[in-house]
C-alpha cells in the first residue's frame, strides 16, 4: 500500500495526465463547450507555470505576465492571419513568437536587474500596461480594438489521411483538448527537467541569497535573465494557444492587469515554487471562473430559483466575494500554499534552527 | 578572464594584495593595505573590531571595489577582459534597439501599412527584393495603389495624401506611373528627362499633372526629409542607447563576485549566508555549477555529458560533504542544520567550487571550545589539500596555533605582519588590542 502511495506521489503527474487523456472517451461534455472551458483552464495552466519560473523559483515579484501571453498570441496572429502576407504554418509560428517573446523578455529584464520585489513589480507592472496600450494603438498592426482574427486553427492546409487537420480542429473542441493537454505535459516535463538541473538550482539560489550565489561564482545577471526568458517564452507558448483556440487574439484588454494578477494569485495560492501547487492553483481559481461558476448559474436557472433575474441570486454575482474570502482564508492558514514546495515549507513554518 | 598564465608558485604569491584601500565617503575603512598570501599557508588576518578585516575580504572577493590600489590573484588582476565578444554582442543589441526606435520614430503604422499590408491589396508577392523597395518607397515618399471599399486608390506611400480613385486596376496603374514620372522628374530638377520606366503609359492624353498640385509635387519630390531624418536619429540614438547600455551591464560585472569566484577564490561570510532553504547537498551543488556542461537545452534534454557532469557533481559534493563531516546530513534543510555545522557546511560549498584560495570570516564565532578545535582540525586538513587559507578570526587560540603569517589591522592601517610569534610579542599590536599608554 506504502509503495503504491509512494509511486503515484513521485510520479503524480503521469497519472493525472493519464486520467485527463482518458476523460474525452468517457465524459461526452468534454467535446462540447466544457470542452472548450477545461482547454482554456490547460492554456492557464501553462502560463501559470512559466511565471512561477520567476515568482516561485527566482523570487522576482512578475505583476506583468499577460503581456507577454498577450504578446505571444499577437505575433502568432500577425504571422497567421489572412491579412497579412506571412500567412506561415502554426507551429513555424508558434516558434517564432517563443523566440520574439523570450527576446522582448530579455529585453525588459536586462535594465531591470538590480531591482528586486516592490520595486521590479512596479516595472513588470507599467510594462504590462505599456504593452497593452500599444497593441491597442498600433492599429495598422494589431488591429486595434477589433484584435486580429480570423487565426487558423493549428494544422489548416494539411491533410492526414484525406481530412484537413485545420478543419478538424475547428470542428471538435478535443482537437484542442489534446493539444493544449500535451503542451501542459510538455511544459510540466521541461519544468520537472529543469528544477533538478543546475539551471533551477542557480535559480533558487539567487532568490535565497544572491550575493552567496555570486560568490560561489553563479552570475546573477545571467541566472535573473534566463528566468526571465524562460518565464516569457512559456507564456508566449500560452498566448499562442489562446489565440489558436479563440481563433482570434481577442481586443488587447483581454491581456490586462487583472489577468496578470488572477495567474499571480494562481500562483501563491497553489504554493510558490511548486509545480503540482500551481496546477492545483489554477485549477481552483480559473476552474472557479471558468467551469463552476457558468455551471452554477445555469443550475440556478434551471431550478428556477431566481426568476426575477437579480444578481444577488446569481452565482456570477457573488463569484468575486467568495474568491476573496476563500484566498484570505488560505494566506491566513495556510501561507506557503496548498501544495508547497518542500523548500518553502520550511521557511514559513519557522523550525530553522 | 585572464587566467591564461600558470603562476610559477616560488616568485609569487597567490594573492597579492598590494596598496589597497577602499573609502567609503569620508570615511577609510582599509587604508594602503599590503598583503601576500604565499600558496599552500594559513594567514590569519586579526585586529580589534571594525578594524576593516572583513571591507578587506570584501574587496578581495569582489564584493567591492577597492578605491585605489590592486589585488592580483597567481598575478593576474580579477576583471573581465573587453574581448570582441562583447564587442560584437553591444553591436548587435544596438542594432536591434536600434531598428526598433527608428521604426517607432518613423511612425511603425504608416510604416507597417506601406511595407506590409499594402502588397496585399494589389497581389504584390511578399518577398525580400518588395519589401526593399516599398521600404525605400516609402523613405522617398513615392506613390502607390491602394484598395478602399473596392476602388483603387493612388496614394502617397504613407497613405496620408489620396490623389485619385479610379474603378480599375489597370487604370490606377497607368495614372500611377505618370504622376510617379512627374514626381521624379520635379525631384531630378528641371531639364532633365526622366527615366524611361517613369515614362510607362505616359502617352495617354490625360492631364496627370492637374491631380496632383504644386505644392504636393514639391513636397512629394523633396521626399520625406524629415521622416527620413527622423529613422536614421532613431537608428542613431537607439543604437547607441543599446550599445552602451550593454557595455554598462558588461562593465558593471566586470569584477563582481563571481567573476572573483571562478578565477579560484572562494569565501564564507561573517553572518552565515547559506541557501538555507535548499538541502545541504543542494547548497554544496551551486558551489559546483560550473563544473556540470550544457545550457539549457543540454539540461532539458539530458544530454549526456550533462547526466554525467551531474553525476560527478553529486560524487564530489557527498566527497566535499564526507571532508566536512556532514555527509549524514546531505538531504536535511540547510537552515536547519545547528549553527556549527551551518558553519561547516558553508566551507564545504566554498570548497565544492573548486577555489584555490578559500576566505574564512570568523569560522569559528559562536563556537564552542571543543568544536573550536575540531574547526581548527578543519581548516589544517583544508590546507593539506593543497587550498590556501586566508582567516579573519577573534579566537586567538585558534590563530596564534594554526597560522603560518598573521596580519594585524587596526583602523585600516596594517601595523604587524609574521610569524605569530612575532606578532604577539609585537608592542603595536598589544596596544591595539589593550589600548595605548595614557
Amino acid at each position: 500500500m506504502g509503495t503504491v502511495w509512494g509511486w503515484v506521489s513521485d510520479r503524480w503527474e503521469v497519472v493525472v495526465l493519464a486520467v485527463l487523456a482518458v476523460a474525452p472517451l468517457v465524459i461526452p461534455a468534454l467535446g462540447g463547450a466544457l470542452g472548450g472551458q477545461v482547454t482554456t483552464l490547460f492554456i492557464y495552466c501553462i502560463l501559470a507555470l512559466g511565471l512561477n519560473v520567476m515568482v516561485g523559483y527566482t523570487g522576482l515579484l512578475h505583476l506583468g505576465i499577460a503581456a507577454f501571453f498577450g504578446i505571444g498570441a499577437y505575433v502568432l496572429a500577425i504571422l497567421t492571419v489572412p491579412t497579412f502576407p506571412f500567412q506561415i504554418g502554426w507551429l513555424a509560428a508558434a516558434a517564432v513568437s517563443i523566440a520574439v517573446t523570450a527576446g522582448i523578455g530579455l529585453a525588459l529584464g536586462a535594465p531591470t536587474l538590480r531591482l528586486r520585489g516592490d520595486y521590479l513589480a512596479i516595472v513588470t507592472l507599467g510594462f504590462g500596461e505599456v504593452a497593452k496600450v500599444t497593441l491597442r494603438n498600433l492599429e495598422q498592426v494589431t488591429g486595434g480594438m477589433k484584435g486580429l482574427n480570423p487565426v487558423p486553427p493549428p494544422g489548416a492546409g494539411v491533410t492526414v489521411a484525406g481530412t484537413d487537420l485545420g478543419l478538424a480542429f475547428a470542428v471538435d473542441p478535443r482537437w484542442f483538448y489534446y493539444l493544449t493537454l500535451a503542451s501542459l505535459a510538455g511544459v510540466v516535463w521541461a519544468m520537472r527537467r529543469l528544477e533538478n538541473s543546475r539551471l533551477g538550482r542557480a535559480w533558487v539560489a539567487v532568490r535565497e541569497d544572491e550575493l552567496a550565489a555570486s560568490a560561489m561564482g553563479i552570475s546573477a545577471t545571467r541566472v535573473k535573465l534566463s528566468a526571465f526568458a524562460m518565464s516569457s517564452a512559456v507564456a508566449a507558448l500560452a498566448g499562442c494557444l489562446y489565440a489558436a483556440s479563440l481563433s482570434t487574439t481577442a481586443d488587447p484588454n483581454a491581456y490586462d492587469f487583472n489577468r496578470s494578477i488572477l495567474v499571480l494569485c494562481a500562483v501563491i495560492l497553489g504554493g510558490l515554487g511548486s509545480i503540482p501547487g500551481t496546477l492545483l492553483g489554477v485549477a481552483i481559481l480559473v476552474g472557479f471562473d471558468t467551469v463552476l461558476a457558468p455551471w452554477a448559474d445555469s443550475l440556478i436557472q434551471q431550478l428556477n430559483i431566481n426568476p426575477s433575474g437579480s444578481s444577488l441570486l446569481s452565482f456570477s454575482g457573488w463569484r468575486l466575494a467568495i474568491f476573496g474570502i476563500a484566498l484570505v482564508l488560505v494566506m491566513r492558514y495556510r501561507p506557503e500554499g496548498l501544495i508547497p514546495s518542500r523548500r518553502l515549507a520550511a521557511e514559513l513554518h519557522g523550525d530553522q534552527r | 578572464m585572464k587566467r591564461d598564465r600558470p603562476a610559477s608558485a616560488t616568485d609569487i604569491p597567490l594573492l597579492d594584495i598590494d596598496r589597497m584601500s577602499m573609502r567609503f565617503g569620508g570615511l577609510i575603512a582599509v587604508s594602503d593595505l599590503d598583503l601576500d598570501v604565499p600558496e599552500g599557508n594559513i594567514v590569519s588576518l586579526i585586529g580589534p573590531n571594525g578594524a576593516g578585516k572583513t571591507t578587506a575580504f570584501n574587496c578581495v572577493s569582489g564584493i567591492y571595489s577597492p578605491t585605489s590600489g590592486s589585488v592580483r590573484f597567481e598575478g593576474h588582476r580579477l576583471t573581465q577582459s573587453f574581448g570582441p565578444g562583447v564587442f560584437w554582442t553591444a553591436l548587435a543589441i544596438g542594432l536591434v534597439v536600434g531598428l526598433f526606435t527608428a521604426a517607432a520614430a518613423v511612425d511603425v503604422d504608416r510604416l507597417w501599412l506601406a511595407v506590409v499590408k499594402r502588397g496585399m491589396a494589389i497581389d504584390e508577392p511578399f518577398t525580400l527584393e518588395t519589401v526593399r523597395r516599398r521600404l525605400r518607397g516609402y523613405f522617398r515618399a513615392e506613390l502607390a495603389i491602394d484598395q478602399m471599399a473596392g476602388k483603387w486608390r493612388v496614394v502617397s506611400a504613407d497613405g496620408r495624401d489620396v490623389l485619385a480613385i479610379r474603378r480599375d486596376l489597370a487604370d490606377a496603374r497607368s495614372l500611377r506611373n505618370q504622376l510617379q514620372a512627374a514626381v521624379t522628374a520635379r525631384r531630378a530638377g528641371p531639364g532633365t528627362i526622366p527615366d524611361a520606366t517613369d515614362m510607362a503609359g505616359a502617352a495617354s492624353p490625360s492631364q496627370p499633372q492637374a491631380l496632383i498640385s504644386d505644392d504636393l509635387l514639391d513636397r512629394l519630390a523633396a521626399g520625406k526629409a524629415r521622416v527620413r531624418f527622423r529613422g536614421w536619429a532613431g537608428l542613431l540614438a537607439g543604437g547607441l542607447l543599446g550599445a552602451a547600455g550593454t557595455i554598462a551591464i558588461w562593465r558593471r560585472g566586470r569584477r563582481s563576485p563571481h567573476v572573483v569566484a571562478r578565477a579560484g577564490i572562494s569565501r564564507t561570510f561573517q553572518n552565515i549566508r547559506l541557501f538555507s532553504n535548499m538541502t545541504v547537498l543542494e547548497n554544496v551543488l551551486v558551489g559546483l555549477d560550473r563544473a556540470i556542461p550544457g545550457g539549457a537545452l543540454a539540461m532539458l534534454f539530458r544530454t549526456p555529458a550533462n547526466r554525467r557532469g551531474e553525476e560527478e557533481a553529486r560524487a564530489r559534493a557527498v566527497e566535499a560533504l564526507q571532508f566536512v563531516g556532514l555527509a549524514e546530513a546531505a538531504n536535511r534543510i540547510a537552515g536547519q542544520l545547528p549553527y556549527g555545522d551551518q558553519r561547516r557546511l558553508e566551507i564545504a560549498r566554498a570548497l565544492a567550487t573548486g577555489a584555490r584560495l578559500i576566505l574564512l570570516d570568523e569560522p569559528a564565532a559562536g563556537m564552542n571550545p571543543t568544536e573550536t578545535t575540531e574547526l581548527a582540525q578543519l581548516i589544517r586538513s583544508i590546507r593539506d589539500r593543497g587550498v590556501t587559507v586566508l582567516l579573519i578570526e577573534h579566537h586567538m587560540n585558534m590563530v596564534m596555533r594554526i597560522s603560518d603569517r598573521v596580519a594585524v589591522l587596526d583602523h585600516g592601517v596594517k601595523i604587524a605582519d609574521g610569524t605569530p610569534a612575532d606578532v604577539k610579542r609585537n608592542r603595536r599590536v598589544i596596544e591595539a588590542y589593550l589600548g595605548g599608554e595614557a
